[in-house]
């Protein structure tokens, strides 16, 4: 196949020639910067360019990266961009993939892949006719403690799964980044928060057989989805999305196999709690990192190591198309109110 | 209130029947009237231990009786039901109401006709933290409630609950309507939608263990109750209620058993929740006995057992069928 002699042929370039892969950035809201900062603790990594709209947006992360302000257009084609990082507004993520593929860049793109499946399609075959890699956010899959229970699961710790729940809430983000608010460019909850435990879920388990789901839509960005993820014949799965977590992100999980047991709350998971006289609403007094490495900085190094040695990446376009093609089906069955039967993409 | 009600207790078949029988004897306002179980083995070595007087026939302690409170399988509460109702005993049955929507509508229609009260044992309408919520959203204080996750998960209680016939179902019967009756009560609505996933995954059983509702009520809102028994034996304690509670003014989380001191246990080799929060089984029998003594209604009908009731029943047939269904659909 033509994308994979063009993919060692990128991995002999690297290694042979000790040259720092360079890394554009398009888009500078939460994933970008925290791509961007992931990126610049990395060796053999540049972070070269970042893009934002407005353009000026872009000037605060471009200064802190060492990197020069461009379009999304610019990057997408420059000379010295080896990698793009896709960090925009969903709706616009096939548009800027496609454009970098064509230019031969690999493409790392935030979750979701896209907001619709046939975008999703579109950038999976450009990245594959380009023989570019193309990757995919999901980033739960570095946390260390759902690659735990991952680990427990495959070895027979837990035994056979039987029932878990996922939940993952935050508040509302829509009062800081608007478009989250867009349901067509967003896709709201589902797809935003959602996604990453959905993915888990099949990361974890498999393939599902059927999905049913309820959600809302409040106003002011206030949103809510609940979805049961049913395997043919085990395990049962709840997932909770919730933009009504109003005292900020958390995550958790129970998982229940015929052996045990495992129970996961973010809110009790930091080995750090810091208190300023000022009260809740005081200045941070002092940074509270819980990991040596972020699991987004796992996540890059992972990645570029990979395009390094001309191996897929640990989510590429293909498994990006599925997580996002579950989310439209618990969008479509809390829509229609009915049980959907899942078939995954191939 | 000087008087005390004459209460008994039929059957010890439920677990939670030393807790029940406990409370009786506790209680201020009640003289408890002896235990009578169809098992007399069983029902003896109960009445020993709570210090209750043993009756060897159902009509000796009905006749002792002003009102029982019936602690049998969920099978067997509407022929107890109706025996007490016959009678002039009023009743106070364990949840659920009945196994059958046919069977839980007998014991209501016995017990008007017979001029008693019908109560059911939902103790955790009796939480402070459920009963300030509830005033916190009739007072609009949360906005509109749009959605509830509730979960009821327990360890697998053991002898007669995995038993279809005298269960009724599994996890589904057992843990549902707890969990139904406090979202209704909460919302002050009505279920009109139930999906359900269902699964014997755990223990070898007959009847289903895990399970996922799926919930539409009628003003808008839904909910969602884990009903599983996917405690391990291992777990600090039995299980829980929790609540998750969205409105467009508020969040709210409740866990109704989180008052609990944690027990670091050598002798037993693990720990233990040990719960100091207010004792609901003692709340919700006083409840009932002081409405009873006061000829005021019950808190907890049996119209409102068999709502909830109705919910368990239409998750089984939405299991059966892989398809929401509609709680009318069970009444015609």
């Amino acid at each position: 196949m033509s994308g994979r002699g063009r993919s060692e042929r990128s991995a002999l370039f690297y290694t042979l020639a000790g040259v720092a892969l360079r890394v554009g950035i398009l888009g500078a809201g939460f994933a970008g910067a925290m791509h961007a900062r992931s990126a610049l603790g990395l060796d053999d990594v540049r972070v070269v360019a970042v893009a934002a709209v407005p353009l000026d947006q872009a000037a605060a992360l471009a200064k802190e990266c060492g990197a020069r302000v461009a379009t999304a257009e610019q990057i997408c084609t420059a000379d010295d961009v080896d990698l793009v990082v896709v960090a925009t507004p969903t709706h616009l993520h096939a548009e800027y993939a496609t454009m970098a593929a064509r230019a031969g860049k690999h493409v790392f793109c935030e979750k979701p892949i896209a907001r619709t499946r046939e975008q999703a399609e579109e950038m999976v075959r450009a990245c594959d006719a380009a023989g570019v890699t193309l990757a995919v956010g999901h980033v739960v899959r570095y946390f260390p403690e759902y690659q735990r229970a991952k680990q427990l699961l495959d070895d027979g710790t837990l035994g056979r799964p039987a029932i878990a729940t996922l939940v993952r809430g935050n508040f509302s983000v829509g009062s800081a980044r608007e478009w989250y608010l867009d349901d067509a460019k967003s896709g709201g909850v589902v797809l935003d928060l959602m996604l990453h435990d959905l993915d888990t879920v099949r990361w974890w388990f498999g393939e599902p057989s059927r999905v049913y789901a309820r959600r809302f839509t409040g106003g002011g960005g206030l949103e809510y989805a609940l979805a049961t993820i049913r395997y043919d014949d085990r395990p049962i799965v709840q997932v909770e999305a919730s933009w009504a977590e109003h005292a900020g992100f958390r995550t958790g999980f129970e998982l229940r196999g015929d052996r045990g047991m495992l129970v996961h709350d973010s809110r009790d998971a930091s080995p750090l709690t810091v208190q300023s006289p000022a009260g809740p609403a005081g200045p941070a007094m002092m940074a509270t990192p819980t990991l040596a490495e972020s699991p987004y900085r796992r996540q890059l190094r992972d990645l570029f190591a990979r395009i390094r040695r001309g191996e897929r990446p640990r989510v590429d376009g293909h498994e990006g198309l599925r997580s996002l093609a579950l989310g439209l089906a618990v969008i479509e069955s809390a829509d229609r109110g009915s049980v959907i039967a899942w078939k995954a993409p191939a | 209130m000087s008087r005390r009600l004459r209460v008994g207790l039929v059957s010890f078949a439920h677990v939670h029947a030393p807790a029940l029988a406990s409370t009786l004897r506790g209680l201020e306002h009640v003289e408890f009237t002896g235990i009578h179980d169809d098992d007399p083995a069983r029902g003896r070595v109960a009445a020993k231990e709570h210090a209750a007087r043993w009756h060897e026939t159902l009509d000796g302690l009905l006749a002792a009786s002003e009102a029982v409170v019936i602690a049998s399988t969920n099978f067997d509460r509407r022929r107890y039901t109706e025996a007490a109702a016959a009678k002039g005993v009023h009743v106070l049955s364990e949840k659920p109401l009945a196994t059958t929507v046919v069977d839980g509508r007998a014991m209501i229609d016995a017990c008007r006709r017979a001029g008693v009260q019908l109560g059911v044992a939902f103790p955790v309408r009796s939480s402070p933290a459920v009963i300030a919520l509830r005033e916190a959203i009739a007072g609009g204080v949360l906005g509109r409630i749009r959605a509830v996750r509730a979960t009821n998960p327990g360890q697998y209680p053991g002898s007669w609950f995995g038993d279809k016939r005298l269960a009724g179902g599994g996890a589904v019967m057992d843990h549902t309507v707890h969990a139904a009756d406090v979202i209704r009560w909460l919302v002050s609505d009505e279920f009109v939608r139930v999906q359900a996933e269902l699964g014997a995954f755990i223990y070898g059983l007959e009847v289903e263990d895990c399970g996922i509702l799926s919930c539409d009520l009628a003003g808008g809102a839904f909910a969602s109750i884990d009903c599983s028994w996917s405690r391990p034996q291992t777990f600090p304690t039995w299980g829980g209620v929790t609540l998750h509670v969205v409105g467009d003014k508020g969040t709210v989380d409740v866990d109704v058993f989180r008052q609990a001191l944690t027990h670091y246990d050598d002798t037993t080799g693990r720990a233990r929740l040990v719960g100091w929060g207010d004792d609901l089984t003692v709340r919700m029998i006083g409840e009932f006995v002081d409405a009873i003594l006061a000829g005021s209604p019950v808190p907890i009908d049996g119209e409102e057992g068999l709502r909830a009731l109705e919910v368990a029943i239409a998750a089984y047939r939405s299991a059966d069928t892989k398809r929401p269904v509609a709680i009318t659909d069970l009444r015609v």
